[in-house]
């Protein structure tokens, strides 16, 4: 009944039509000026702004492990250089101990050999006077006894053998 | 529906006044409402910028189900505002029905042929259109009226204009039903006194409740419809 009537009403409303073709255009031409432009690019702003968010985040993050990574190597190299610092400290420490035992010892004997040959001179000295000296007493007492100039280089030999009789007495 | 209109000639078309001013009307809050909601745009959003936002998506996302490509980037700011617009206008009646003297001078401007109809051929033309600016006349006319098989010629030319006929009178059908059964259960609710009214405001209001639902599910659809028209006309079909 009502569609009867729709179709027959025969005024097609024309200018309705033209009307809302203007109006319609009008109006998304204003909504896209005033509203979608606007908001639209402000949402594509933050799509941006979160995307960059999102990749500085990751980057910040990868640079944080890189960074760990290089710390933990470096504390490992630290350890290791400490370690060989300190077996180098020992070692050298055994050397140098073992150097001045070594120069200890030998200092000790050459002073030992040295002392040896000086007590040898000075008993082969004491002998010597000893000897120079018993000769001339010996001379003199026997001139004394004799009363006889006797040549001292005649008697010499005889006095050195009798000396020497002496020595190999005294160390027997 | 069936009443006489008020109207006037003016440069030799006629001009029906209830249209003119239901459309103006509607036209004019779909307009502030988005201004309203769409003030000082921030990076973060809050309150009314939230729900412009959404209502965008919403849209986006239907464009986007049956154009994902260019055509369907420029289409978005269009849907968004026809989706708002029929929105708006179906349920305007639900709220706003203003009669004087014999004529109905503000109601659902979709409750009239005239401008689902309008809206419909504004966008069968633009699809055909967008349809003959991306393949080419050749390849439009070949992907339209000549496919799956060149004899099925006459079928497809019936169903253009059965696309858009069903496009603008599925709106129309709905919204004026609404809005005529919410007449007829007023005119019932005064008819008997005290007796009648109780009742009647039961079911003016359950009735209301679901015409909101119609008018929204109305408006998608014929935004969604409009979009597979476009996509049907632009996209090449791979058989």
């Amino acid at each position: 009944m009502f569609s009867v009537d729709i179709l027959a009403s025969n005024q097609l409303y024309v200018g309705d039509m033209a009307f809302i073709l203007v109006s319609f255009a009008i109006l998304v031409v204003l909504v896209r000026i005033f509203a979608w432009g606007p908001v639209t690019k402000m949402m594509q702003e933050r799509a941006d702004k979160i995307a960059a968010d999102i990749d500085s985040a990751e980057d910040a993050r990868k640079e944080a492990e890189e960074l760990a990574v290089k710390r933990q190597e470096q504390l490992k190299a630290s350890r290791q250089e400490a370690t060989t610092i300190v077996s180098d400290a020992k070692n050298q420490g055994n050397e140098q101990r073992q150097a001045i035992i070594d120069k200890a010892q030998t200092d000790a004997s050459s002073l030992k050999v040295s002392a040896q040959a000086e007590i040898e001179q000075a008993r082969r000295d004491a002998l010597a006077s000893v000897q120079n000296e018993v000769a001339d007493l010996s001379v003199q007492i026997a001139t004394k006894i004799i009363q006889k100039e006797l040549k001292l280089d005649d008697q010499k030999a005889l006095i050195d053998s009798y000396i020497e009789g002496l020595g190999t007495h005294n160390e027997a | 529906m069936g009443e006489k209109a008020p109207t006037f000639n003016f440069l030799g078309l006629t001009f029906n006044i209830t249209n003119l001013i239901s459309i103006t009307v509607v036209m004019l809050i779909t307009f502030f409402l988005i201004l309203w909601l769409s003030r000082r745009p921030q990076i973060r959003p809050s309150g009314r910028q939230n729900v412009l936002e959404w209502i965008i998506d919403f849209t986006n996302k239907i464009v986007e189900s049956s154009l994902p490509n260019r055509t369907g980037q420029n289409m978005r700011v269009l849907a968004f505002v026809l989706f708002i617009f029929i929105f708006i206008a179906n349920q305007f009646g639900l709220i706003f029905q203003v009669k004087l003297g014999d004529f109905t001078y503000l109601k659902s401007p979709t409750a009239d042929p005239i401008l689902t109809m309008t809206l419909a051929m504004i966008m069968i033309v633009m699809a055909h259109y967008l349809g003959v600016a991306t393949l080419g006349f050749k390849k439009y006319f070949k992907n339209n009226y000549l496919s799956p098989y060149v004899f099925l010629f006459p079928v497809n030319l019936i169903e253009e204009f059965t696309s858009f006929l069903t496009l603008g009178l599925r709106l129309f059908g709905n919204i004026m039903a609404g809005e005529m059964l919410l007449n007829l259960i007023a005119s019932f609710a005064f008819s008997h006194g005290v007796i009648t009214f109780i009742p009647g405001i039961i079911l003016e209001v359950i009735w209301q409740g679901f015409s909101v639902f119609i008018g929204s599910v109305q408006a998608y659809v014929f935004v969604t419809l409009a979009m597979v028209y476009i996509s049907e006309k632009t996209i090449v079909e791979e058989l």
